[in-house]
């Protein structure tokens, strides 16, 4: 590689004047800070310890799961558990996370100052830790948690048996709300940014693939959030004000509930999933030096996930009385969503054939997370069958394929973006072989936890039960010691990135050779972003022809270093 | 290695960096609103109020599919939401008010600042007197939140929507005392611009909530 | 020539994938259980489909994503650009029309499966069957006082051929009843003749159930207020287990029943014993069992629940 071919990103080296005053102020962290990238790491830091938390509670599940019998914990404690777990982690892991991810990355991918409108996204940040505490006080009233599942189906979670006001059915309403607000917050500010502040010459074919998922995961939240906000809120009333809507004795309609809170909750799935994908599409052409195979077709089979998503909410509703001709349009609509699914899947495989593949730990999450729902995207369109639908629906396999989703898809894709950005959120490099060791174990764990829930789940093990039948035994026992194994795999990701981010050595503008616009500021960036606006004149993933080789030669030595 | 896949040409750019002298290229100012800082803010608020017509419709059709389907709806010997003068009273100011704010809005344009406050002020002296009228409404009013499937959505979805205008009225408080600064308008005034978005909002909202609970019989 | 090497080993690797698949698929039939009903067999039918062709599209996928794991890799520090290539409308045309005819057959044969099934569904969005509200239920947001008159709602949903079976099934929290209105026999245990349409009435006197027995290979959630017909054929003698699969509270696990499919005989035998008891208090209730005796267990919550409701009255008991 001669040094003409090289690309200067900018011509600042490594400032560190740009850094003093940004990293070193350990305690902004705990302010309300308007820079996007500390939001970022205040969501990012906050969603984990409540990843780590509803971790401990499916651990616990998969104690109790481990023999038939109910003699772990009280089968209350375990209805809440369950109902914690789900809540949890998707409100306070998948989402926040996500959006700490989205909040880092949007501004320096399409070369902004900032986000939109600083102190809402600022206030929309302080009202996720109170939604997370309010969740978790729950767990001290006397009544104990809500424990109708994350679903919260009425009637049952308005049948109340202490208190009609502290309740935990009412805390996690008020949670819900209170993060749905938070959310439509952040919904603005994304979308407005992604639409109105974009650098010169950054048009909507040139942005990257995660930003265009962004977009379209962001205006799902604007357009559907309020379908379950709705929901929750009139829940809320029947459970303390006494009124009907859903109280099928008093009038009110049980199942007008749940095509509520579907309309939202199905779309949602891809409010967690396109980033994810748009994580995969940035990391996996990186270290192919590939570019994305196909770039326009995917960013409009993005859009279309997100519109087609909007048309499959009964899916989830094919046993809950709905009427033969709802059935059949909903099974049709459900499977038509592999096709733009597919659309990515296949451009990813296309990215990495016949590239020059490195094995770094960011691309092995990406890749793992990426084969994994290949998994999870054939046991989807098996459950939109609808006549099998019936058999497996609220079994273990349902349980089975949406975690495939959630944890092998969504949490290893985010695990991997956090490796692939961690030089640019610290200026430092984590440690490869602690990364590494992190993917085996999580691999492997997510495998031995998930898969066993598939033939759980034909044989007919329902779902949410503290007790089974003695049957179901073996496979049970493999799934609990995947998930055991699962929260061992956490430790050497916490060690490294807690390590690295104080002692890690630091790193070049640009460690990946990779494009993009956040790869040309310093490592962390400065205060607002770039030296000067940047112009955009290429389109995305420039990667494959030596003209446009992002390859940084000012750190070769970090670069030996690292793979040592 | 040869390529399985054929390649197809890159677009004609500068291979230069992806960073580099605005205007090498006839595009590179599309999609560049970085100083529009009027057109962003407007922007940023009318997602918002589309999100929320949306919490408002989920409200609406949830008390359409109980009408259409529950079989206790209305409960015998109740009768649906007292319908009088103030009623439509209550709705002609609230919605000549849109009008009122629109006026204000273009004497500020024009700077005739005085006339703005008087304006502004009338607005939300309409607004509390909608509110004052809706609040009596719901202390005449036999329904009770527990009344059949119609009780409910009636509070739940009025009560909503006076929270609203409420809100609203606090909006043109804040914008009334800002109105006092010194240069407030001399970058612009898309604050009020919002405000008055707002409003026309919460009144296109009665305009259906009044045509569900008082005008369908 | 190493391409034609190639091409030739990606074929026979492809092969060897259909292969398998078919192979897996027909193996799917024994991740099943037993085919105790006539939509089971056309169940397993769509699933062992399904498996097949699952099987094609995720070894044809993984396998190329392994191949390039293994055979492109970089060498050590290697950091040159790889191939231009930025796609292919042929390509991308390919594989995004195959997914929509791969997906339209899925759906089509499910389709095709779906109308021949014995089992029927609702006929209306929501709360269809205009059962009136005989009184205003009880004030306190207490549980299990839902508890309508049965033989009301049962006149209403009066569909359907006469000679099948018909059972009423009348689900709270946590148990079981199954009334026979021909001989006015209740249990706690469902018995269904073979062979045999039976039209299941299933009612439900607090919250949602979900009636569930997975050799039956359907499943239909209970909705308080509103009777949902099932139909079923068991088609194979034997005993199985009655599920609650909609969450409903508490003592969730333990809603299950059993259920016996006979001979027309042994039924009509069983039916005709249970009409000659007196009806008692089911003994047998899990449900209430725990919640008077409560196990040992390492962590104790002790968090109010609700009670289980009084345990019913049935002739037969099992
Ligand atoms: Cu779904």
């Amino acid at each position: 590689m001669t040094a003409d071919n090289t690309i200067q990103s900018t011509d600042t080296k490594r400032g560190e004047d740009s850094q003093s005053g940004y990293r070193e102020n350990w305690w902004q962290y705990f302010t309300f800070n308007k820079d996007h990238k500390v939001i970022a790491i205040q969501y990012l830091v906050t969603s984990f310890t409540f990843f780590l938390i509803g971790g401990l509670f499916a651990m616990i599940i998969r104690g109790e799961l481990v023999t038939p019998p109910s003699d772990l914990v009280d089968r209350q404690l375990y209805n809440g558990l369950f109902t914690m777990h789900g809540t949890v982690m998707i409100f306070l892991w998948i989402i926040p996370s996500l959006v700490g991810l989205s909040n880092f990355l949007i501004p320096l991918m399409i070369g902004a100052k900032d986000i939109a409108f600083p102190f809402l996204n600022a206030l929309a940040f302080w009202m996720f830790p109170p939604a997370g505490i309010l969740l978790m006080a729950s767990f001290f009233l006397p009544s104990g948690t809500a424990q109708a599942g994350w679903w919260s189906y009425p009637p049952l979670s308005t049948q109340n048996p202490s208190d009609p006001v502290l309740n935990g059915q009412l805390f996690w309403c008020l949670s819900i709300v209170l993060l749905g607000v938070s959310s439509i917050m952040g919904a603005v500010n994304f979308v407005t940014t992604i639409v109105r502040l974009r650098a010169p010459g950054m048009t909507f074919f040139r942005m990257p693939i995660f930003v265009w998922s962004v977009l379209s995961a962001q205006l799902l939240q604007l357009f559907f959030l309020p379908s379950l906000t709705g929901g929750v809120l009139l829940l809320l009333c029947d459970l303390s004000l006494g009124t009907n809507f859903f109280e099928p004795f008093r009038g009110g309609d049980p199942v007008l509930y749940q095509h509520m809170f579907w309309f939202y909750s199905h779309p949602t799935v891809y409010v967690w999933a396109l980033p994810v994908f748009g994580i995969i599409a940035e990391i996996l052409p990186a270290f192919s030096r590939n570019p994305l195979f196909g770039y326009k077709s995917v960013a409009v089979a993005t859009i279309g996930i997100a519109v087609i998503s909007a048309t499959v909410w009964a899916h989830h509703m094919f046993t809950s009385g709905t009427p033969m001709w709802m059935r059949i349009l909903f099974m049709f609509t459900s499977v038509l969503i592999a096709v733009p699914t597919g659309v990515k899947e296949f451009s990813w495989t296309a990215t990495v054939w016949r590239g020059k593949l490195h094995l770094d730990t960011p691309f092995l999450f990406a890749l793992g997370s990426a084969a994994m729902f290949l998994f999870a995207g054939v046991t989807g369109v098996m459950l939109g069958a609808m006549p099998f639908d019936l058999h497996v629906h609220n079994t273990h396999f349902v349980v089975g394929h949406f975690h495939y989703v959630v944890y092998n898809t969504i949490t290893v894709g985010i695990f991997g973006a956090i490796y692939f950005w961690f030089p640019k959120m610290s200026g430092r490099m984590y440690n490869e072989g602690w990364g590494k060791l992190h993917f085996l174990l999580t691999f492997i764990g997510a495998n031995l936890t998930f898969f066993p829930m598939m033939p759980l789940g034909l044989q007919g093990m329902v779902r949410r039960i503290a007790s089974y039948d003695p049957q179901y035994q073996w496979w049970n026992v493999i799934a609990s010691f995947g998930g055991f194994l699962l929260g061992v795999s956490i430790l050497p990701f916490i060690a490294n990135i807690i390590y690295s981010w104080a002692f890690g050595y630091k790193v070049s503008d640009n460690p990946w050779h990779a494009t993009g616009l956040e790869w040309t500021t310093t490592s962390p960036p400065p205060k607002e972003n770039f030296k000067e606006v940047p112009t955009v004149t290429l389109a995305p993933y420039s990667y494959g022809r030596p003209q446009y080789s992002t390859v940084d030669s000012t750190d070769e030595g970090a670069v030996r270093r690292h793979h040592r | 290695m040869s390529n399985f896949i054929p390649s197809r040409e890159l677009p004609k750019q500068q291979p230069q960096s992806q960073t580099g002298a605005q205007g090498s290229d006839p595009e590179s100012n599309r999609g560049f609103f970085s100083d529009d800082e009027r057109g962003k803010v407007l922007f940023g608020m009318t997602s918002f109020l589309t999100s929320e017509s949306l919490v408002f419709a989920a409200f609406f059709v949830a008390y359409s599919a109980l009408r259409f389907s529950s079989t206790n709806f209305l409960p015998a010997g109740v009768s649906l939401p007292n319908f009088d003068t103030s009623t439509i009273i209550d709705t002609v100011v609230l919605l000549s008010s849109s009008f009122v704010i629109f006026l204000a809005e273009r004497a500020l344009a024009r700077r005739k600042l005085n006339l703005f406050r008087l304006l502004w002020l009338t607005t939300s002296a309409m607004g509390a007197f909608f509110l004052s009228g809706e609040v009596q409404d719901w202390l005449k009013e036999t329904l009770k939140l527990s009344t059949g499937e119609i009780g409910g959505p009636f509070f739940i979805i009025t009560g909503f929507h006076a929270m609203h205008v409420t809100v609203g009225i606090l909006l043109q408080t804040i914008m009334l005392i800002r109105s006092f600064i010194p240069h407030n308008y001399d970058k612009g005034h898309y604050g009020v611009t919002c405000v008055s978005l707002f409003w026309h909002f919460v009144d296109g909202i009665w305009l259906i909530v009044f045509t569900l609970f008082y005008l369908w019989r | 020539m190493l391409r034609i090497l190639e091409f030739l080993v990606l074929g026979v690797c492809f092969a060897a994938i259909l292969a398998f698949s078919f192979w897996l698929g027909g193996e799917s039939y024994s991740w099943m259980p037993a085919q105790a009903s006539t939509d089971a067999q056309r169940v397993d039918n769509l699933f062992s489909f399904l498996v097949t062709m699952s099987s094609v599209i995720f070894f044809g996928v993984a396998g190329l994503q392994i191949y390039s794991l293994i055979f492109y890799r970089a060498r050590e520090g290697d950091y040159t650009e790889g191939h231009p290539s930025r796609g292919n409308r042929k390509i991308e045309i390919f594989w995004m029309g195959i997914p929509v005819l791969l997906v339209l057959w899925i759906a089509g044969y499910s389709f095709s499966v779906y109308v021949g099934m014995d089992v029927i569904g609702p006929t209306t969005v929501l709360g269809d069957l205009p059962v009136p509200l005989v009184a205003e239920p009880a004030e306190a947001d207490t549980v299990n006082t839902g508890s309508q008159s049965d033989e009301r709602v049962a006149d209403t949903v009066n569909i359907g051929s006469q000679d099948d079976e018909r059972v009423e099934v009348i689900s709270k929290q946590w148990s079981w009843t199954f009334l026979y209105p021909s001989k006015n026999v209740t249990s706690t245990e469902l018995h269904l003749p073979v062979n045999r349409p039976v039209r299941l009435i299933l009612k439900s006197e607090d919250v949602l159930h979900g009636f569930y027995v997975p050799e039956f290979r359907t499943k239909q959630d209970i909705i308080p207020n509103r009777p949902i017909e099932l139909r079923i054929v068991p088609i194979l003698v034997g005993k199985y287990q009655l599920h609650d699969s909609e969450l409903s509270g508490t003592y969730f696990a333990l809603m299950g029943a059993n259920v016996y499919v006979e001979s027309a005989e042994d039924y009509a035998k069983w039916l005709e014993q249970a009409a000659a008891k007196t009806p008692v208090i089911a003994a047998t209730n899990q449900a209430a069992l725990e919640h008077a005796q409560p196990p040992k267990r390492l962590i104790r919550s002790n968090w109010y629940t609700v009670l289980p409701a009084e345990p019913p009255i049935v002739n037969h008991s099992g």
